[in-house]
C-alpha cells in the first residue's frame, strides 16, 4: 500500500488506491442499486473525481473521499426503485449425496433468502452484505458509512431478524 | 420471541463476539438453527464479478488530457540537492531549455509538462525545450535515467549513441562512457543507434559496449537504483566502479590496473563499506579505503 501522506496525483499512488478500494466500493454501491453497470459507472466517476481533486487528497484520505463522493452520486442520480440483486453462487456447497427432495427444498430456501435480502431496507442490506459477502468488519463498515459501530450492529441485528421473519421456509 | 435479545445481539453472534454463556443459551433456542441457516445460505453467495481492468481503463480515459494539478520535484536524496537543481533550472529557464542535472550521490524525480516522469540517476543530465514540448516530446540525456511516459505522441530520448523512441511506456536509458544500455520495463520502445535499430518489448534490454551489441532480458519491474541499489548484468567492472564513484561521490585511483572483468550483481547505496566489499571482494580485487573519499586499487 502507498505511503499515507503521498498525494494521489502520483499515478502509482492513484493506482494503489484503485486496487485497494475499487472492488469493495463497487459492491457497496451494487448492494444499494442492484445494477452492476450502474455500479461500475459510479465507481468510475468517483475515481475520476478523486483524480481531479488529487492535490487536496492524500492517500490516507482517499478512502473516505471515495465513499462520500459515491454516496452523494448515488443519492443524486439513482431513483429508489426496487432492487433485483444477482449473485454468483460459489460452488463450495457440494451437496451431492443428498436426496432430490432435499436438494429441491434447499434451492427453494436459497431463492427465498435472496428475495428476502432484496426486500431488506437499503441500510440493512448494505451492512448485511458487506459483512457477509465482502467480509468487512463492523468498524470498517462504520467507517465507510460514517456512522457508529453500534449503529452498524443494530442494522445487522435488524437485518437478521427481518430475514428470518420473511423466509417462508421457516414457517 | 426477539425480546430476550438486545438490539445488537445477532450482530455480535454473527461476528462471533458472544460470551460462551450467551452462546450456550442461544444454541438451545428454536430460532438458532434458522439464523444459522440464513448465515450458511448467504455464505454461498458472492457478488457479481468485477472487471477491474475495464473500469481502470475507463477511468484513465476519463482523466486523459486533464492537467495534473500539482507538479512536483521530489528529491530522493536530499532537499538541498533539489534546491541546487532548482537554481540551475531557473538559470536555464531564460533560454526556454529546461535542464536538470544531478551530481554524484544525487537522484531526482522530474515531472515533464505532460505529466510523464523522469527519475534521474547520479551524475546525469536531461534537457528539453519546454515551449515546444507539446508538439515535440524529445529530451536529451547524458548519463542514466528511468522514464515513465504518459501515452500520447512520440516520445524520444536522444543520446550521443543513438535515440530511443516510444509510445507510453517505462524504460531506462543509460549512456555512460563506452556503454549504452536501454531496458524496457513496460510497453515497447524503439532504439536507433549508430550500429543497430531494434524494437524492445517488456523485460528486454539492449546494450552496446565497446562497439559490440547484446540483447538480454531482465526480471526487475523498475531499475534497482530507484530503490537504493545499483544492479548490473554482466557489466564491465570499469562501469561498476564508475557507478560506485557516482553514487558515493568517492574517487577511485589506479583504475587502469583493472582487468577486463564482468560483474553481475548489485550494491547498496546505504553503506559505502558494504558496497565496496560487495563489488571488490566478489571480483577478488584488493583495495584500500581511507575512510573518507578515496579508494585505491592495489596493483
Amino acid at each position: 500500500m502507498a505511503n499515507p501522506k503521498e498525494s494521489v496525483c502520483e499515478e502509482k499512488v492513484f493506482e494503489s488506491a484503485f486496487s485497494t478500494y475499487a472492488e469493495t466500493l463497487r459492491n457497496f454501491i451494487y448492494y444499494k442499486c442492484g445494477d452492476t453497470d450502474q455500479a461500475d459507472d459510479l465507481v468510475q466517476e468517483a475515481f475520476i473525481k478523486l483524480w481531479n481533486n488529487c492535490a487536496k487528497v492524500p492517500f490516507e484520505k482517499a478512502k473516505s473521499f471515495l465513499y462520500t463522493v459515491i454516496n452523494n452520486a448515488f443519492l443524486n442520480e439513482v431513483a429508489h426503485r426496487k432492487v433485483k440483486l444477482r449473485y454468483r453462487q460459489n460452488s463450495s456447497a457440494g451437496i451431492t449425496h443428498e436426496s432430490p427432495d432435499f436438494i429441491l427444498r434447499e434451492k427453494e430456501f436459497q431463492q427465498q433468502l435472496e428475495d428476502a435480502i432484496a426486500k431488506l431496507s437499503e441500510k440493512q442490506r448494505e451492512v448485511f452484505l458487506l459483512n457477509r459477502i465482502d467480509k468487512k468488519k463492523y468498524y470498517e463498515i462504520a467507517e465507510m458509512l460514517n456512522i457508529s459501530v453500534k449503529a452498524v450492529e443494530k442494522r445487522m441485528h435488524a437485518a437478521l431478524v427481518s430475514l428470518r421473519k420473511d423466509i417462508e421456509y421457516f414457517k | 420471541m426477539e425480546q430476550k435479545y438486545d438490539d445488537t445481539f445477532l450482530a455480535r453472534w454473527a461476528a462471533g463476539e458472544l460470551t460462551s454463556e450467551e452462546l450456550d443459551l442461544f444454541e438451545k433456542s428454536t430460532e438458532y438453527s434458522e439464523y444459522k441457516k440464513i448465515i450458511e445460505g448467504v455464505n454461498r453467495l458472492e457478488a457479481p464479478s468485477f472487471d477491474r481492468q475495464k473500469v481502470l481503463a475507463a477511468i484513465k480515459e476519463g482523466t486523459q488530457g486533464q492537467p495534473t494539478k500539482v507538479r512536483k520535484l521530489i528529491p530522493r536524496i536530499t532537499y538541498a540537492a533539489a534546491a541546487a537543481v532548482l537554481l540551475l533550472v531557473g538559470y536555464f529557464y531564460f533560454f526556454d531549455t529546461t535542464t536538470y542535472t544531478t551530481s554524484n550521490g544525487e537522484q531526482i524525480t522530474v515531472s515533464l509538462p505532460d505529466g510523464s516522469k523522469v527519475d534521474l540517476n547520479a551524475d546525469s543530465q536531461i534537457k528539453y525545450n519546454s515551449r515546444k514540448w507539446e508538439n515535440d516530446r524529445s529530451i536529451a540525456l547524458v548519463g542514466e535515467a528511468y522514464f515513465d511516459v504518459i501515452p500520447g505522441s512520440t516520445f524520444t530520448v536522444i543520446t550521443a549513441e543513438g535515440s530511443v523512441t516510444v509510445l507510453g511506456t517505462q524504460f531506462t536509458v543509460s549512456s555512460r562512457p563506452d556503454y549504452y544500455d536501454v531496458i524496457c520495463y513496460e510497453g515497447k520502445v524503439r532504439v536507433d543507434a549508430a550500429k543497430k535499430t531494434g524494437i524492445l518489448t517488456k523485460n528486454n534490454a539492449l546494450r552496446i559496449q565497446e562497439d559490440s551489441l547484446f540483447n538480454y532480458s531482465v526480471k526487475d519491474v523498475t531499475p534497482g537504483w530507484l530503490t537504493g541499489e545499483s544492479s548490473f548484468n554482466n557489466a564491465p567492472i570499469q562501469l561498476v566502479v564508475g557507478e560506485l564513484e557516482r553514487q558515493f561521490n568517492i574517487s577511485v585511483s589506479n583504475k587502469e590496473v583493472l582487468q577486463k572483468q564482468f560483474f553481475t550483481g548489485r550494491f547498496t547505496h546505504t553503506s559505502l563499506d558494504l558496497a565496496l566489499k560487495t563489488v571488490f571482494d566478489a571480483m577478488e580485487i584488493r583495495y584500500t579505503f581511507d575512510g573518507n573519499k578515496n579508494v585505491s586499487i592495489q596493483k
